[in-house]
């Protein structure tokens, strides 16, 4: 059976493409456009890696989407790899929820990726699961 | 013998006056005579003499009255008494005038030319230790005028100063130091800084000045916040004595909380509009490589659609950078632009033409009121045209088929007035408090893929605003929105 990846990320043109790159890899996708859906998706059926963009509502909705998997005991396994368009140099502040540190998301990486690159990172993630 | 100094004999005698005269002159003086007292005073307050040789009983007017006199000028003229009845008493009651010396008739040359010669060296003395007293009294004002002047200068100052001496007691500290360290009235001379300062970091970098070894004084400076939030930079410099030794602390203070929040506020937005850019080009870049990777798999038809869709971001692209600079110009408040009467029905008829054929092409009806004998507003036409393109071009986008938009212009002696009301998809009243924000995009507008920038409500705000406007907006979600502008009639 194929396994199946989550594609957080509000630019519809984004979910497009990823949607086709992993489709032609063998990846079965599913997508979501708000923190709400996402969570909603995970909650409703397996996935076994999600594609979380940073700034979907805010700047940092991509870390809530990330603690809300890690707090879940259902989802705390699933690998995250986590993707921003904000470019490192400007400043952008990241509130962490308060009382939680840092916490690692599993992949960290900066648009645009390749195919070929999101492919290979993709690939990591479910081996090392 | 010629010594310097101008002398008046009086005497009603005139073998005195013409013996002293030979004398005298002999002596090198310049000498006047008077034979009474009267004609006496008449020549004292002519000249300036530096001694006075006064007979005591005259007729007219008599040497005591003359001594008197002299004493009522405040003269620094010495004066010696010639009597011929040398009593002790005459001598003491002259004294008394202030006269400084006597000399009793009849007398000898030397005798007189001593006493002259003493009494004009008290006269210089007299002389000098006046000159003194006045220099002294300058002084006095001058350091006086000095203080008065620096502290004036340094409470006037918009930064704030404190000074310090070596046992950490303020010294000096000008009302905007009290200002912007938010004191109350409180005794703050001669109290520590500790015990005053409610920034322990600012007191502590102070008190760490005042502690450090002479060779790594220099002046610091620092950020410090405040507990009320405020942003202060510190300018702390250590006074040195002449041993170098730290004597004491001179801080300056300046309030950059407004600068920091302009940094901030600057440093968001460019991170805001340079993920505004990245995000279109992301996905051109995207769609370029599916086309490139073979991922499309050859097929025309989804090659196709990939490239409408990458062109649909670069359209997007370009509208953005189009606002973008439209947005700058707009906050250019302090360049100079051209204010002049302009009649918005021209300017609404011209924009109107403009998405007359988009309506068409939605079959939205497009209605418009615009009466010809509408007062003009003051303002730049450029900016007031782009402010209407935005509203109208929006009222036409955010229409479904079939619906209406109606753009009506009234006026009341003091206002000119536009309503722009659509059918359109409306929002929330949520959306509302932030429909005018940079960037902020309405959900349901997002959900149903209209495109936009989110910039054009903020330009169109910020236009009403530097025309002494305003925008108001109404909505409801399906039903559609109404935006109002509102601005003072030109008279």
């Amino acid at each position: 059976m194929a396994q199946k990846i989550l594609i957080v990320d509000d630019d519809a043109d984004f979910i497009d493409i990823n949607t086709r790159v992993l489709g032609a890899s063998g990846y079965e996708t599913e997508s979501a456009s708000t923190s709400e859906e996402a969570l909603q998706k995970l909650r409703g059926q397996k996935f076994d890696l999600a594609i979380v963009d940073l700034m979907i509502e805010d700047l940092d909705s991509g870390f809530n989407i990330a603690y809300a998997i890690r707090d879940d005991e259902k989802l705390r396994d699933m690998p995250i790899l986590m993707l921003t368009s904000a470019p490192r140099k400007t400043g952008v502040n990241i509130n962490f929820p308060e009382g939680k540190d840092w916490m690692k998301v599993d992949d960290f990486a900066e648009k645009p990726l390749k195919p070929a690159e999101l492919v290979n990172r993709v690939k990591q993630l479910l081996k090392s699961k | 013998m010629n010594q310097s100094g101008h002398i008046l004999v009086i005497d009603d005698e005139e073998v005195i006056r013409s013996g002293c005269q030979q004398i005298l002159e002999a002596d090198g003086y310049h000498v006047d005579l008077a034979d009474n007292g009267k004609s006496g005073l008449e020549l004292i307050r002519k000249n300036d003499y530096d001694l006075v040789l006064t007979d005591i009983m005259m007729p007219e007017m008599d040497g005591m009255q003359v001594l008197d006199e002299l004493q009522k000028m405040d003269s620094r003229t010495v004066s010696i008494v010639i009597t011929g009845y040398a009593s002790i008493e005459s001598a003491i009651d002259a004294g008394r005038k202030g006269a400084f010396d006597y000399i009793a008739k009849p007398f000898d040359p030397d005798e007189l030319s001593t006493r002259v010669e003493r009494g004009l060296k008290q006269a210089e003395h007299l002389q000098q230790v006046e000159r003194l007293r006045k220099e002294r009294d300058e002084n006095l004002l001058e350091i006086s005028n000095e203080r008065a002047r620096t502290l004036t200068i340094i409470n006037s100052m918009h930064e704030g100063v404190i000074a310090t001496n070596r046992q950490k007691q303020v010294v000096l500290m000008n009302p905007a130091a009290i200002k912007m360290l938010r004191l109350k009235r409180q005794k703050i001379i001669g109290q520590t800084v500790q015990d005053i300062l409610t920034m322990p970091d600012l007191t502590k970098t102070i008190n760490e000045i005042l502690e450090t070894v002479k060779s790594s004084l220099k002046t610091l400076q620092k950020e410090f916040d405040t507990p009320d939030g405020r942003v202060l930079q510190a300018s702390i410099t250590p006074i040195q004595d002449e041993n170098q030794a730290c004597i004491g602390t001179v801080t300056v203070l300046f309030d950059i909380t407004r600068e920091k929040q302009v940094e901030q506020m600057k440093s968001d937005f460019v991170s805001h509009v340079s993920h505004e850019l990245k995000a279109p080009l992301n996905a051109i870049q995207g769609y370029l490589d599916l086309i490139l990777e073979g991922i499309a798999g050859n097929d025309p038809e989804k090659e196709r659609d990939i490239v409408q869709k990458s062109r649909n971001r670069a359209k997007a692209l370009s509208d953005l950078i189009n606002d973008l600079l439209d947005l700058s110009r707009v906050e250019q408040r302090n360049i100079s632009k051209e204010m002049e009467p302009v009649q918005l029905q021209e300017v609404l008829t011209q924009v109107i033409d403009f998405y007359r054929s988009k309506a068409d092409e939605k079959s939205i009806t497009l209605k418009t009121s615009l009466p010809e004998d509408t007062p003009p507003v003051r303002g730049n036409k450029q900016d007031l045209d782009r402010l209407f393109a935005n509203l109208v071009s929006n009222a036409v986008k955010y229409t479904p088929e079939n619906g209406n938009v109606d753009i009506r212009l009234d006026s009341d002696p003091e206002h000119v007035n536009v309503r722009i009301k659509d059918s359109g998809i409306g929002f929330t009243p949520e959306t509302k408090n932030k429909i005018f924000d940079e960037f902020y995009r309405a959900e349901n507008a997002v959900e149903q893929k209209i495109s936009g920038t989110g910039l054009g409500l903020s330009i169109a705000k910020k236009i009403a605003e530097d025309h002494q406007g305003y925008i108001e907006v109404e909505s409801q979600v399906n039903k559609g929105s109404t935006f109002y502008v509102i601005f003072p009639a030109y008279k």
